[in-house]
């Protein structure tokens, strides 16, 4: 277990490798920079020129050979990917060109703040999706099957800006129940060290704090969790069916093991792998940002930090920021193959 | 014992009630980008607060009044301008406010070699705007600036410029404590550095991504702050800033979709908030190098097409008027055109003329971005091509990044466009001049030959014209040429939609928006 361990972390490094080439690559090739967008409406030819040479997007992108003449190997390396790749390892990211601020910084505030609202998203779809998916398993072709997956469907089908601004006019505006954007209330003073804020105020004894994040997670947190929580029913669903009609839980039944005993003992357990599969893929995709819900629910995620960046051009935080959503990506799905193991004794990884 | 517990408690609540009450929450569409030299409303919004320009605004209006500057004078031909400085006043950090504050940042805009012009801002595009380029460049307006004596500050211009003040004012020259930017380097604006000005607030706190907190300059010089704090929030979906406002989360939402003016209206809660009018302006561009904009009456024939009210009403609900000339209200230098009539039988007949009996096939190009001057490119666009189709010109629809749309758009790709113009100052200038300069009459619409030589001949005149009267009849005489050759429709003079809570008073965006309103007059009750 442990060497297949080390294995696959050994095997992130080419993925994050190509990842690290591939978004440096996109955003250069598609055309514009940083350059022309921070001149705005208007722009003279030789401004434009100016600032790329001041922001150092004249630079040669991989391999640069003028340099090379006057400073050997050291000078042919001088170049923008080269330059990005040996200061990410050192855990520089550089700085965003229209803010200066550093990328890292950037990344700590607005990861802290992705990741509560995944875990309440994905708590929220974990907890409902699996026993309905089971409750639908259990009486299939009955209302209450077709009824749940309808709904599942149109839990996919519901787009969530639209979901999101109709929960924000019924619970916050028109209930006043729950607060409709942000992640505090404005005129709380709080201020939080690790940006966490369910955990910093935990931390710091301030229950006034930790009530008003939870109820700023809700909204958001039920708008985000729909998707999942629609795919999470209907692979349950179809996985307990497939498990149901196997021949050792006809064997189980037949020995008269109690109902309850056969479907979380036997056909549970051994229907979860997909599940957990779904769980595991919704859960890295939450990780990286959901640019809807973030706009929608004003929340300072990461999504929209890197897509604001995409339009923008803001080379240094693309690179770093998708680089980092990868990383997170990567390693939810190392988490999910490894907690195979534990589901499935028959899976051994050497 | 008890009683007095409960006295505690009721005690700390009045307090409580009373803290909220003084802090102001401000919904803009994004957090500042940097409070350093900042391109963007949202940015200049909360500089504005921090750091003055030496000249201001009257409440409400785009007329100019003193701010750090309390009077000004110029030579005989506006090429040497002095300004008086309020005296006595500091920045928050404790630097006097003098002469050589002021020259300390002008030459830090002005030159791209000063040591303290950082990498981002040497191309300042604003600066270019408005000064014309940087020192010692082509075209380059502030030639140095002088001391005088500790409140005494001369500008001196390589050319006249009559309307100068009005360039000060621009929100992007609030002054900054030369000491702060001296001690923070390039660090200087970001969020834990902030800025250092000398306005009604101070600069305490900004959370990247979340919120942004001023509070209230107990030394200032002027009317002090009525509010505590004020906490600017980014929240970039105008549905999402109206329901904060309607549930009471925020005092004030600027840039609200046009949309939502019935929403506010018929809101008792609410209060709507815009100025008189705006200084900005949405228009469809021709490029002439494209076959067959070259043609007058093809240009004409389009704007004949076109049922600019209808569209107008539709998509500005109320708050936008039809555009007839490239000076928007409010401005002077107007000669009162009415736009082009709807007229499509009279188009037909120019195109019939232009040698297009059965139309023609082009690219219109809509914005990928929504900006005050189109809050929706794309339906509006749609709108457009259907007129267009209607006399034969089948118009295909197109856009792209925005990035790459501002970079074809410099080099003439789009045979027919959209874009538009908020101002940088308020003078008829900003307008006329930045799409009607030597280079953007070519770069834009590809204008060539006499009509267009003479356009630009007439605005350089106006640019150093002695008196109003004369500026003014240059302008009339190139607003003449330029309706008679349509090089562009202009669509729309836009208002913004902005709104308060019902207890909120002395908010009053001006013509500029609402990035030069100071706030502390404003009061929460």
């Amino acid at each position: 277990m442990f060497s297949y361990f080390i294995r696959r972390l050994l095997g992130l490094l080419p993925v994050l490798f190509g990842v690290s080439l591939l978004v440096f690559t996109i955003p250069r090739v598609i055309g514009s920079d940083p350059a022309r967008i921070m001149l705005g409406e208007r722009a003279s030819p030789e401004s434009y020129q100016r600032l790329r040479l001041e922001l150092g997007l004249d630079v040669p992108y991989f391999l640069n050979f003028k340099e090379a003449r006057t400073n050997g190997v050291a000078g042919l390396f001088d170049a923008q990917y080269p330059n990005f790749l040996r200061h990410a390892l050192q855990g520089d990211l550089g700085k965003s060109i229209f803010s200066r601020i550093p990328v890292v910084t950037s990344l700590t505030h607005f990861f802290p703040a992705t990741f509560e609202l995944t875990m309440v998203a994905m708590f929220i779809a974990v907890v409902l999706g699996v026993p309905l998916g089971i409750l639908a398993a259990l009486n299939r072709g009955t209302v209450i099957d077709t009824t749940l997956m309808f709904v599942a469907l149109a839990g996919v089908s519901f787009p969530v800006f639209w979901l999101g601004i109709i929960m924000i006019y019924v619970f916050a505006v028109g209930l006043g129940w729950l607060p409709p954007s942000g992640r505090l209330s404005p005129t709380l003073i709080f201020h939080g060290t690790t940006g966490f804020y369910v955990l910093d105020a935990i931390l710091q004894g301030r229950w006034d704090v930790l009530w008003n994040a939870i109820r700023h997670l809700i909204l958001p947190g039920i708008a985000l969790g729909t998707i999942p929580l629609a795919i999470i029913v209907r692979m349950t669903r179809s996985s307990m069916l497939e498990v149901l009609g196997q021949d050792y839980i006809r064997t189980a039944r037949a020995k008269g093991v109690e109902a309850r005993s056969v479907i979380n003992k036997h056909a549970l357990r051994n229907a979860l792998l997909p599940v957990v599969t779904v769980i595991g893929l919704s859960f890295g995709q939450l990780l990286s940002g959901a640019i809807l819900t973030e706009t929608v629910f004003a929340w300072p995620g990461i999504g929209r930090f890197v897509y604001d960046a995409i339009s923008a051009r803001d080379y240094p935080i693309i690179q770093g920021g998708v680089l980092f959503v990868a990383t997170m990506f990567v390693i939810v799905n190392m988490v999910v193959d490894l907690s195979y193991a534990v589901i499935d004794p028959r899976i051994q990884y050497t | 014992m008890k009683r007095l517990a409960m006295f505690v408690a009721v005690g700390l609540l009045a307090l409580s009630a009373l803290a909220s009450a003084q802090t102001l929450v401000y919904g803009e569409s994004g957090l500042p980008v940097t409070l350093d030299l900042p391109q963007d409303g949202n940015s200049l919004t909360v500089l504005y607060q921090v750091a003055q320009p030496l000249v201001g605004f009257k409440p409400g209006s785009s007329e100019l009044m003193p701010l750090l500057a309390t009077s000004w004078e110029a030579n005989a031909d506006a090429t040497q301008w002095t300004f008086h400085l309020r005296e006595g006043v500091s920045f928050t950090d404790g630097t006097p406010f003098n002469a050589e504050a002021v020259k300390f940042n002008f030459d830090r805009w002005n030159n791209r070699d000063n040591p303290y012009a950082f990498a981002s801002q040497k191309d300042m595009a604003a600066w270019t705007y408005i000064f014309g380029a940087f020192h010692g460049e082509d075209g380059y307006l502030l030639e140095k600036v002088d001391v005088l004596d500790a409140n005494t500050v001369r500008f001196d211009l390589t050319s006249p410029v009559g309307f100068f003040p009005a360039l000060v004012a621009s929100s992007y020259f609030g002054i900054h404590s030369p000491t702060a930017i001296k001690a923070a380097g390039v660090d200087y604006g970001t969020p834990g550095v902030g800025a250092v000005g000398t306005g009604p607030f101070k600069f305490q706190e900004w959370v990247e991504g979340d919120h942004v907190t001023l509070v209230r300059n107990d030394n200032y010089w002027g009317d002090k702050a009525k509010v505590e704090r004020i906490v600017f929030r980014g929240i970039e979906s105008p549905a999402t800033r109206l329901a904060e406002l309607e549930a009471g989360t925020l005092d004030i939402a600027v840039n609200l979709s046009p949309d939502d003016l019935k929403a506010v209206e018929g809101n008792a809660d609410l209060k709507r908030a815009t100025a008189s009018a705006n200084l900005s302006i949405g228009y469809v561009g021709f490029h002439q190098a494209n076959k067959p904009f070259d043609d007058v009456r093809v240009r004409q024939a389009v704007a004949l097409a076109i049922d600019q009210k209808t569209i107008v009403d539709s998509f500005w609900s109320g708050l936008g008027q039809p555009a007839a000339e490239f000076i928007p209200p409010g401005l002077i230098g107007r000669a009162g055109y009415e736009p082009y009539a709807y007229d499509p039988a009279k188009a037909k007949e120019l195109l019939k003329e232009a040698g297009y009996p059965n139309g023609f096939k082009t690219e219109f190009w809509y914005m990928p971005v929504s900006r005050p001057y189109f809050p929706s490119p794309k339906d509006i666009a749609e709108a457009v091509t259907g007129y267009l189709a209607q006399v034969g010109i089948q118009a295909e629809l197109r856009t792209e990044d925005w990035g790459i749309y501002l970079k074809d758009y410099d080099e003439g790709k789009f045979p027919m466009y959209m874009l538009g113009w908020s101002a940088d100052y308020a003078d008829p200038n900003n307008f006329i001049f930045t799409f009607f300069s030597p280079t953007e009459i070519k770069n834009g619409f590809g204008w060539t030959g006499s009509n267009a030589d003479e356009v630009v001949k007439l605005l350089g005149d106006a640019r150093q014209a002695s008196s109003e009267t004369e500026r003014v009849t240059y302008y009339h005489q190139a607003d003449k040429l330029i309706y008679d050759n349509v090089p562009a429709m202009p669509m729309v003079y836009p208002t913004t939609l902005n709104a308060t809570r019902a207890n909120i008073d002395g908010f009053l965006p001006n013509p500029l928006g609402t990035t030069s309103v100071q706030l502390n007059e404003v009061t929460k009750n």
